[in-house]
């Protein structure tokens, strides 16, 4: 079977061809086309094809990693989109939380009351009420009420319209009523209902999740109708489809029904594809650590599973996002990233970013701040003949002069300031890895870290150091491991119940109710694509917490039907979970089931495993020797350091730092107390030694 | 500025630093029982030095929560020093002793000194904000009869609930017979109490990491660099002094003149890179209702954090490290005895709302050199207590109706949201419904209500509650009496209001504070919040942003003609009858 991954990224959009039975692998790179970002798909794709004389009719999937609907968002592009909701509650998502992103700001915006998703005229309330603990109907749906709001809608021009009624996730049928009435009278519009988009309580953050879904829907909608298209028209028949930020992908068909299934897609293949790559090497505790021009995002794979984050902590553009997604925490900390003193005189690293253009002062585009690059440059550390196989070039004095310029301002050597730019850079990124282990309970020393994305390499081993990670995995390309994690998901589909039960009070029939019906709608899902049940795999979780706390663990639900020894088993994993995470686990205290949850995945084929090419050598890697500027106990000295090609390395041999290592789409640092071989699959593992 | 080590180290100690706090507010606002606190996030969290002096704090609790922690670690070391007694290693204190930096009683402290090598070097604190303290009335807002600090709960004056690692029993066998809800409160204490460890463990961590006196030098670093950043931005101000006055209800319903109608003054005074803050002319306290504000807690941190707010705006700075630093430029003076400095035993549990006010009279002074930093008059809050008895055990809900921005420079205020020194949350709908015997009816935005400027005033939210049971119910807020000040032109901000309607159909207007009354199933509360003032001449905001606001329901067509002379026909401006009204 023959596969291409495209992943669009904000520069580039990778390429990754894969023939299982031949195990051949070849990739390819084009730039972003921002206007129309299937432009730059198809272009790759037809000249990844001749490259390689590949028949593209023979190609059975194309998995492809979208930023559109995230795009849409950060930029405040997406539809004019009106809402439905509940007399009395036009507001909630302009009111939110009652509280301010700043505490300490007069001048701030809100970010929904500065960028409504939906406007204000644009949202109709009818009357109408479910009300809790069951979900029964206090007041009956207004469907005149409904019909009008609507007509006002259509008249208005609304695009998309989101149906959002308070504790429908107790019971959609009011919003489900709606929905049809508003199909009817707008046919062609997008409608969505909040229940829909993700059935859990807290009415801000669920009917924000859905004014989402309206603003990007009807642009995911023509992106994925055109794509599709343009595959066809090149005389392809492959499966499309789509990754999704729960690290699974779905059919078009799905993602243009729940569109905000793809805010996360880039950053999720990314995840995704670090995890590949350590398990290759037989690694199942993994951090993912991929870092690109303007930020570095990180994953934490445990046990061979991505990290899920809980619903309260996930956002975008500053907007709350209600949807099980993988834990990817995204810092400004890249390659771009502009170093600099602020108004009191600290030294400083990003968030600002030099971006492409004009791009750090190296890249010779007109640049003026220092940057991580330029630092790079400045230590030795990044040379013109190896940046992008010297198909570009760098300005090294253009670097040094800004680094000078910033060291003077500090007073310090250009080769401190230089050093102390990478540090600070780090230090931070070892922060937010830290926020996302340590502070969990997770003991990042046990784990390998995956240095990915074009500047990973050049900063995972000093990161891993600060964190005591002993070891740092490179993979074949770094550059484009998104679009390789692209190769190796599954089909993956979830669907949520609300439950608010008491460990003193379980409804057992609800539970296995609730279970089985999602069960069932996944398996009707399924069948849509094709997939038989037999080919279905299931799991299930429950979001728990202590009798009043606000925020949930999600722990595995045992298998089968839940009985008395289930629910106690349930209990545990609940109680280990919090142990887990806080330190600490309240087992006198009654529990509370939140939300049932409900995951089905169907395999797809897979990339093979990676080889490392043979033949290679240490003497005919051996490229210079350089000198580099490192600080080892504490201390700032330049060590005479030897290149190599990365292509031409040999398998299994131990070779010890300074080194760099150079190949096309990105340059690998090994600090002087590290060591590093080209492991059999073809990435290299940089070893730590002992703090001296 | 002398620098003691390079800026490298400084800025790794303080992004450490800065993480360490936001680890020990994310496990305790997770671990956490009540409402008030995991959702309102009304909680603080902070590092200190040995003297008590800020290094960090948490980024998303609360700031009038992790402000005065440095208030309470002083005087948890004088409390100490005066007993004879000494800091020991594994020693857990809880306090909340309201003239000793806790500002008022329901906000209780658990603090660990940290030892390094054998040696004092710090605190790691968490302060929350508690449900019920054992006041006279269930919960710990809304307690505005008390009449001195010992009706308004139990007083924990540096007590060890762990004695050099030994659990002390008997200070939790009280608590429990003394509080209502003690599940949850007790839950919550033990929360804060891991979070503080967790804290502790990292900072001696970090501590022993760089050594202590690498570690100090960075400290002193990041201290003078707060400092040079607010006395650059004080420096920028024209010298001279500055004055404000607002009036807080206090009591409006009291036959006692003394207890209504305060005033609020603030003069700011600007001296080179220096900055006095005097608020002689506020009115003297009130010696038996609980809305005085203590000096240290409440009227110190609501200065530095408006000042702060205006000078700084994190918009303009990004982060910047909260230190002790911060606050060396500002010095602030308040006559004893007043409502700004309180004397014991003054009752203070109610302090919340005039010390908002408070801010919002610096701002107001500050408006006159900074008119581009600063809104219009803001709408002050309000707190509402419910709580009723399940099988003999008390349930307790607090809300706070949140108030809204006045406008600002090239901006409209801010609708629906807490104000200055406050930032909590609300609490969902669909939480509030599903645990309590309570039914939202409205929360939305005042239709047609909103405060003409260039830049309008902050809508404010209408709340509507009906109660499916008898229950018990108070009010602690300001803002029904008196307006938010209009700037530079813009109007009046619009006044707060709060009405019980009974199932007959009749109804009460209540003050804006009630204390604990029964209230029954079929009463409906409803809450109408404040509007913030607007910000120049109404006449002179865009047309297009007045017709805005008619299409989304705020103004109407006649409001727009009368109040912004913008004329609207069919949804649309009329420009040339838009000009000739606002020439005329």
């Amino acid at each position: 079977m023959k596969m291409i991954g495209v992943d669009v990224g904000g520069t580039f959009t990778d390429f990754v061809y894969s023939d299982m039975e031949s195990g051949t692998l070849a990739i390819h790179k084009v730039s972003t086309t921002p206007a129309d970002p299937s432009k730059g798909v198809m272009q790759g794709i037809v000249e990844l094809c001749q490259q390689n004389a590949i028949d593209p009719s023979e190609i059975a999937y194309v998995l492809h990693g979208t930023t559109t609907a995230t795009n849409a968002v950060l930029e405040g592009k997406g539809a004019v989109c009106g809402m439905i909701t509940n007399d009395g509650f036009r507001d909630i998502i302009h009111i939110g939380r009652h509280q301010r992103p700043e505490h300490y700001s007069i001048r701030q915006d809100i970010p929904w009351q500065a960028r409504p998703l939906i406007r204000r005229q644009h949202r109709k309330t009818v009357p109408g009420r479910i009300v809790p603990p069951t979900g029964e109907e206090l007041v009956p749906l207004d469907e005149e009420a409904v019909r009008e709001a609507a007509r006002e809608l259509a008249a208005e021009g609304v695009e998309a319209v989101a149906i959002c009624f308070l504790f429908s996730f107790l019971n959609p049928a009011h919003e489900n009523r709606a929905k049809e009435i508003v199909e009817e009278e707008m046919p062609g519009v997008f409608v969505t209902t909040s229940s829909f988009i993700s059935p859990q309580f807290r009415e801000f953050e669920r009917f924000t999740t859905a004014g989402l879904a309206t603003f990007i829907g009807p642009k995911v909608d023509r992106y994925i109708a055109h794509l599709d298209a343009a595959l066809r028209d090149l005389g392809m028949t492959a499966e499309l489809r789509i990754m999704a930020s729960n690290g699974g992908v779905a059919t078009p068909k799905m993602v243009v029904e729940k569109p905000a299934l793809t805010l996360q897609s880039g950053l999720a293949a990314g995840v995704l594809g670090g995890g590949w790559i350590g398990a290759q090497d037989g690694r199942d505790r993994l951090i993912t650590f991929d870092i690109g021009g303007t930020s570095a995002d990180i994953g934490i794979i445990v046990d061979g599973k991505v990290t899920e984050t809980d619903a309260r902590s996930t956002s975008i553009a500053g907007f709350p996002l209600l949807m099980p997604m993988l834990d990817i925490h995204t810092i400004g900390a890249g390659g771009g990233s502009i170093a600099h003193q602020d108004r009191g005189g600290a030294f400083r690293v990003g968030p600002q970013s030099a971006g492409a253009e004009p791009g750090p002062a190296a890249y010779g585009r007109g640049g003026t701040e220092p940057t991580v690059t330029d630092a790079n440059v400045v230590l030795g550390r990044l040379a013109p003949q190896d940046f992008l196989g010297g198909e570009m070039g760098l300005d090294v004095e253009a670097s040094k002069k800004v680094i000078a310029d910033l060291a003077e301002r500090l007073k310090l050597s250009p080769e401190e300031a230089a050093e102390g730019v990478l540090t600070i850079l780090n230090a931070n990124m070892a922060n937010a890895i830290r926020s996302r282990t340590v502070q969990k309970g997770i003991d990042p020393r046990g784990f390998a870290l995956v240095a990915m994305g074009g500047a990973g390499p050049l900063h995972g081993a000093e990161v891993a150091r600060m964190l005591s990670i002993p070891e740092i995995l490179v993979p074949p390309f770094p550059g484009i491991t998104s679009a390789m994690g692209l190769l190796t998901t599954d089909l993956k589909y979830d669907l949520t119940r609300t439950q608010f039960q008491l460990s003193t009070d379980v409804d057992l029939n609800r539970i296995n109710g609730d279970l089985d019906r999602m069960e069932a709608m996944l398996t009707t899902q399924f069948a849509e694509d094709h997939i038989p049940p037999e080919a279905i795999s299931f799991s299930r979780m429950a979001d728990m917490r202590y009798q009043g706390q606000g925020y949930e663990l999600t722990v595995e639900v045992p298998a089968g039907l839940i009985d008395a020894n289930a629910l106690e088993t349930l209990w545990e994993n609940f109680h280990a979970a919090h142990a887990a995470e806080y330190g600490h686990a309240f087992r006198t205290n009654p529990i509370e089931i939140v939300n049932l949850r409900t995951i089905a995945r169907a395999t797809l084929p897979k990339l093979g495993a990676l080889s490392a090419p043979a033949g290679g050598s240490r003497d005919t890697a051996f490229e210079r020797k350089v000198q580099t500027v490192f600080r080892l106990g504490g201390k700032l000295e330049s060590f005479e350091t030897s290149v190599y090609a990365r292509a031409k390395l040999p398998v299994d041999e131990e070779i010890s730092g300074p080194a760099i290592i150079t190949q096309k789409d990105s340059t690998t640092v090994v600090p002087p107390d590290a060591s590093f071989r080209q492991l059999p699959s073809g990435s290299l593992l940089i070893t730590l030694g002992e703090v001296k | 500025m002398t620098q003691r080590i390079d800026a490298v180290t400084a800025a790794v100690i303080q992004g450490a630093l800065d993480n360490i706090a936001i680890e020990m507010g994310h496990k305790l606002m997770r671990m956490s029982y009540s409402s008030i606190i995991r959702e309102s996030e009304d909680f603080g969290a902070a590092l200190t030095d040995e003297t008590g002096r800020q290094l960090c704090e948490c980024t998303f609790s609360t700031p009038l929560q992790s402000g005065p922690i440095p208030g309470y670690i002083r005087n948890i070391i004088e409390v100490t020093k005066a007993r004879g007694d000494e800091l020991r290693e594994g020693d857990v204190i809880m306090h909340n002793d309201p003239y000793g930096g806790a500002s008022h009683g329901p906000d209780v402290a658990f603090a660990i000194p940290v030892f390094a090598h054998g040696k004092l070097v710090g605190f790691s604190a968490t302060t929350a904000h508690h449900l019920d303290i054992g006041a006279q009335t269930p919960g710990s807002c809304g307690i505005v009869e008390a009449v001195d600090t010992y009706s308004e709960g139990l007083q924990f004056k540096a007590i060890k609930v762990y004695d050099a690692g030994r659990r002390n029993d008997a200070v939790w066998y009280m608590l429990n017979a003394n509080i209502r809800a003690p599940h949850l409160v007790v839950g919550d204490m033990e929360a804060q109490i891991k979070a503080a460890r967790i804290g502790a463990e990292r900072y001696k961590i970090l501590i022993e990491k760089y050594g202590e006196e690498t570690f100090r030098a960075a400290c002193e670093d990041l201290m003078d660099y707060s400092e040079k950043l607010m006395r650059d931005a004080i420096a920028e101000l024209p010298d001279g002094e500055y004055s404000a006055t607002t009036y807080i209800d206090g009591y409006m319903d009291d036959f006692d003149p003394g207890r209504r109608a305060l005033p609020i003054c603030a003069t700011v005074k600007i001296e080179g890179d220096k900055m006095i803050v005097d608020l002689t002319g506020t009115a003297k306290q009130v010696d038996d209702r609980p809305i005085n504000m203590p000096f240290v807690g409440t009227t110190d941190c609501a200065v530095w954090l408006t000042v702060r707010s205006i000078l700084l705006d994190a918009v303009d700075y990004g982060a910047i490290p909260q230190n002790a630093g911060l606050t060396r430029a500002i010095e602030i003076v308040a006559p004893k005895g007043c409502l700004a400095n309180p004397t014991f035993p003054a009752p203070v549990i109610a302090r919340f709302c005039p010390g908002n006010q408070l801010a919002d009279t610096v701002m107001k002074a500050l408006a006159q050199i900074v008119p581009e930093k600063v809104s219009a008059g803001i709408g002050n809050l309000r707190i509402v207590a419910l709580s009723g008895l399940e099988q003999s055990n008390h349930w307790v809900h607090m809300e706070i109706m949140e108030g809204a921005y006045g406008g600002r420079f090239g901006k409209d205020g801010m609708d629906a949201v807490d104000t200055l020194y406050a930032n909590t949350r609300n609490n969902p709908i669909e939480d509030i419904e599903s645990h309590i015997p309570v039914r939202c009816d409205r929360y939305e935005l005042h239709d047609n209500r909103c405060v003409p400027g260039k830049w309008r005033g902050g809508v404010g939210a209408v709340r509507e509650f009906t109660f499916l049971s008898d229950a018990g119910f108070s009010i602690e807020g300001e803002g029904h009496g008196f307006k938010p000040w209009g700037f530079d032109g813009g109007a009046e901000g619009m006044t707060a209001s709060m009405t019980l309607v009974y199932p007959d159909g009749s109804s009460a207007d209540l003050p804006s504070k009630v204390p604990y009354f029964k209230v029954h199933a079929g009463e409906r509360l409803v809450c109408e919040g404040p509007c913030g003032g607007g910000y120049g001449d109404a006449r002179e905001r865009a047309p297009e942003a007045v017709l805005a606001d008619v299409l989304d329901g705020l103004l109407t067509p006649e409001m727009a003609y009368v109040d912004y002379g913008v004329v609207i026909r069919n949804g649309a401006v009329d420009a040339a009858a838009t000009a000739e009204a606002r020439a005329a």
